[in-house]
């Protein structure tokens, strides 16, 4: 597991901080930059502004080109963006307005407000960076959200952003602005747990969210927005998956994507792991039909978080390698398995004990 | 809630198909139309019609914006121009008795690209805005003006982004200088072989030395550039039909997976010598049988195999955007995305048009490369290519599928406004559209399999043969 926080000696700062990190002189240099100027074997000397910044890690790790947020007297520092990973997510809040069963980052009341540094973060990116932005949910802040996009976007014309949203506030008067930014910037990834509305308002913990999230989508269709569907299968929604997958083709055919996600053993996700959980190495059909019907009416459809050897063989082209860097691990019996360098793996909490039972070296 | 218009056909079995402009369709009986008609839907029919997509509550609600969604992509819409067929010579080495594309013996003097067009064709690609080019070489047979290939393919490579050439040679003379040419990653090789040898020859080759020329040539062509890179199309004689094996013999022999089976087309100089008018149902008949047979190779075959036409028209039923055949768009606008420069530089919309002109029918010459491109003329033809609103077509559970060819029609009948269910090109698109159901339909786990592996799908999906009692 990558740690994404780094063990610093706090800087004398009463605001935020966002350094880069830079070995050599960046070609495009800017305020932010923090010079190498020592490294030993657990730590690495900085300069900036004339004050020395340590930064404690272990001697391979690549660090040229990284974002930190460093916050006042705090020992530890955020790496908002690592240059040279392409699984970065600026966390924008943990307040959210859904309490879903798998959720992997339980909602917190508190916000604090970091879209300043979160754009000059995003400015300083590595060119064509392609920068996540999470929660919580980011669009309960959505004008300050739209004004970091609409900044950065001006500023940076090489990034993009894949947004994290549930999709329950986007309103008429947004799109003008969304158009804007551009509608090729910003993929919504946004979460879609059956056809039925019953089933996705108990998984969502939202009465209404359904209906909601049907006008958002009429919304995004007319505007020409990018949008990945999410699904996160389940117990709760494997017997509606097929209607599910006749409901996208049918209401949904502007999506870019369709992601069939596999559970994340953490938050609620590890508390209702055993009611929820839906193990798919033992029991593909609805996966299968779904995938099927998608497929065939031209929906790209992909499967996200599946160890390939629970997926069927003629299955396995669409199941990329999604679990984040920093968060995934194999297991003892992947050592042997010649289809790890494209296999994603698994999450760095999966519990063998409780998890897939069909699985096996391939 | 309001339904959007279901168009229907019933078939013999007593089940009718029905259809909506967008695409959508499901299979249901005499009663369903009753009620239909009569606007007197059950609940499940309503709920029915509302899970799939065929009614909506409000304007401007999901189902309505998903509607007009699926619909408008439907629609073909003409990119910038980004491919270009040349025929930089009519000379050909060959004297095919079909010759779809007007030719002249080899040593003809006076039909190829002079210095002057080559310049301004040259000209006219340096101002296209696209940054991918994709050039086909016709003729004639273009290899005789390996020359002007070579410096069309140097200027576009220089200056596109992505640049891909097709030589549709005849393969029967083969220069040094020509397999060099040909051996490019960017350069393709298009070809004709008619069904076996024994057709092979006596539609094109003649005698016996040049029918192995040929078969040598194209076999080397294979195993120097791999069957990925060459391509090869049949075309039929209908007074003298192969057996489906024989094709699927020959074609397998050489490593094609894909066989595009057309009929000698009424066009061109082919019209003098066959008589293919009117035999629209034999062609029907013929083209069914093949894909049976195809459908029974599939089932053992260890690399199934496919009839390129009727799998594009199964892609277009199941998913919009499927545009990439010139032949079947919706509109079918001429003269846009790609035009023809023949070896005088008389430009066309489509190479059809070129030999429609070439016999005398028509027109369709667009001006001179040397000297300006003119649209107008095609103004009234374009203006009735769309088949959404054509009296004719406005009932048919096809018509998201299909598409028209105004050519086509021009060029059998002299006119556009023939009964479109008295052309050839509706009759051949609603037998190929009605197998597809059928197929779709079949409870039959050999044709489930080849439909499935024409879709494209890991499994056939029972999803697709959706039904409404």
């Amino acid at each position: 597991m990558i740690d994404l926080r780094l063990k610093v000696d706090p800087l004398p700062i009463s605001e935020p901080l966002v350094v880069r990190l830079c070995d050599t002189a960046h070609p495009s240099p800017s305020e932010n930059d923090a010079h190498l100027v020592r490294r030993d074997a657990g730590s690495r000397e900085y300069d900036i502004w004339g004050f020395s910044l340590t930064v404690y890690v272990s001697g391979s790790e690549e660090l040229d080109g990284d974002l930190l947020l460093i916050l006042p007297r705090q020992p530890s520092a955020h790496r908002l963006i690592r240059a040279n990973s392409k699984h970065n997510t600026l966390l924008i809040t943990e307040q959210c307005d859904q309490l879903c069963v798998m959720c992997s980052q339980p909602p917190k009341k508190h916000h604090a407000d970091l879209f300043d540094e979160f754009a000059i973060a995003a400015k300083l990116a590595p060119r064509d960076a392609y920068i996540g932005i999470s929660g919580g949910e980011p669009m309960l802040h959505k004008q300050r959200l739209f004004e970091f996009l609409a900044d950065v976007c001006a500023s940076r014309q090489d990034l993009r952003f894949h947004i994290l949203t549930n999709g329950q506030h986007f309103e008429a008067s947004d799109l003008g602005l969304m158009d804007s930014i551009g509608l090729d910037r910003i993929l919504w990834g946004i979460p879609l747990y059956a056809s039925r509305p019953d089933i996705h308002d108990q998984i969502v913990g939202k009465a209404g969210a359904f209906a909601q999230l049907k006008d958002s989508l009429a919304m995004l269709t007319r505007l020409g927005a990018s949008v990945e569907l999410r699904t996160v299968v389940m117990k709760q929604n494997w017997n509606d998956l097929p209607q599910l997958a006749n409901f996208i083709i049918n209401q949904t055919p502007f999506i870019s994507v369709w992601a069939l996600m596999q559970m994340e053993r953490i938050g609620y996700g590890r508390m209702n792991w055993d009611k929820s959980f839906q193990d798919t190495s033992i029991d593909f059909r609805h996966l299968k039909s779904a995938i099927n019907l998608a497929k065939a009416k031209g929906i790209p459809v992909s499967m996200y978080n599946f160890p390939l050897c629970t997926v069927p063989a003629n299955y396995r082209s669409m199941a990329p390698s999604t679990i984040s860097d920093w968060k995934r691990k194999y297991l003892d019996l992947c050592q042997k398995c010649s289809a790890r360098s494209t296999c994603g793996g698994f999450f760095e909490w999966y519990s063998p004990s409780e998890g897939f039972v069909g699985l096996g070296a391939l | 809630m309001t339904v959007f218009p279901l168009k229907f056909r019933p078939d013999e079995n007593g089940t009718v198909l029905f259809a909506d402009d967008a695409g959508g369709y499901f299979r249901s009986d005499a009663d369903f139309l009753d009620r239909y008609a009569n606007d007197c839907l059950s609940l499940p029919d309503e709920s029915f019609l509302k899970a799939n997509g065929h009614s909506f509550d409000h304007r401007d609600d999901l189902s309505y914006a998903a509607f007009a969604y699926r619909w408008a992509r439907r629609l073909y819409a003409p990119t910038p121009l980004d491919y270009l067929i040349l025929v930089p010579t009519l000379r050909c080495n060959l004297a095919c008795g079909y010759c779809q594309v007007s030719r002249v013996n080899e040593g003809t003097p006076g039909f190829d690209w002079d210095e002057e067009t080559l310049a301004a064709v040259l000209r006219y690609v340096d101002g296209l805005t696209t940054t991918r080019m994709k050039i086909e070489f016709q003729g004639g047979e273009p290899l005789l003006q390996l020359d002007i290939l070579q410096r069309v393919r140097s200027f576009c490579r220089e200056r596109f982004q992505v640049a891909e050439f097709v030589v549709c040679t005849n393969l029967q003379t083969v220069s040094a200088e020509a397999w060099e040419f040909l051996a490019a990653p960017d350069t393709f090789i298009s070809t004709s072989l008619d069904a076996d040898a024994q057709t092979h020859q006596r539609q094109r080759t003649i005698t016996p030395e040049k029918t192995a020329h040929f078969a040598s040539n194209l076999r080397s062509a294979i195993d120097r550039f791999g069957s990925d890179k060459v391509s090869a199309l049949p075309t039929l004689d209908i007074r003298s039909l192969p057996s489906p094996g024989a094709v699927v013999n020959s074609f397998t022999s050489f490593g094609f997976r894909s066989i595009y089976l057309r009929p000698v087309n009424y066009q061109g100089f082919a019209r003098k010598r066959f008589a293919a008018k009117d035999t629209t149902a034999e062609w029907n008949a013929y083209h069914s049988s093949f894909i049976d047979f195809l459908v029974e190779h599939n089932w053992t075959a260890e690399l199934p195999i496919e009839e390129y036409y009727f799998v594009h028209c199964l892609r277009r039923v199941l998913q919009s955007r499927h545009n990439g055949h010139t032949d079947l768009r919706n509109p079918n606008i001429l003269g846009e995305g790609y035009l023809v420069v023949d070896y005088d530089g008389t430009v066309f919309p489509t190479d059809e048009a070129r030999m429609v002109t070439r016999i005398g029918q028509f027109d369709f010459g667009m001006g001179n490369i040397k000297t300006g491109i003119d649209r107008s003329k095609l103004d009234p033809l374009n203006a009735e290519s769309s088949n959404n609103f054509h009296p004719d077509c406005v009932h048919c559970p096809y018509q998201a599928y299909c598409g028209t060819d105004l050519v086509d029609d021009l060029s059998r009948y002299g006119r556009i406004d023939m009964p479109k269910h008295l052309t050839d090109f509706c009759q051949r698109h609603m037998h190929i559209f009605d197998k597809i159901f059928e197929m779709i339909y079949s409870a039959d786990v050999k044709v489930q399999k080849t439909v499935a592996i024409w879709a494209g799908l890991p499994e056939f999906e029972p999803a697709l043969a959706k039904v409404h009692q």
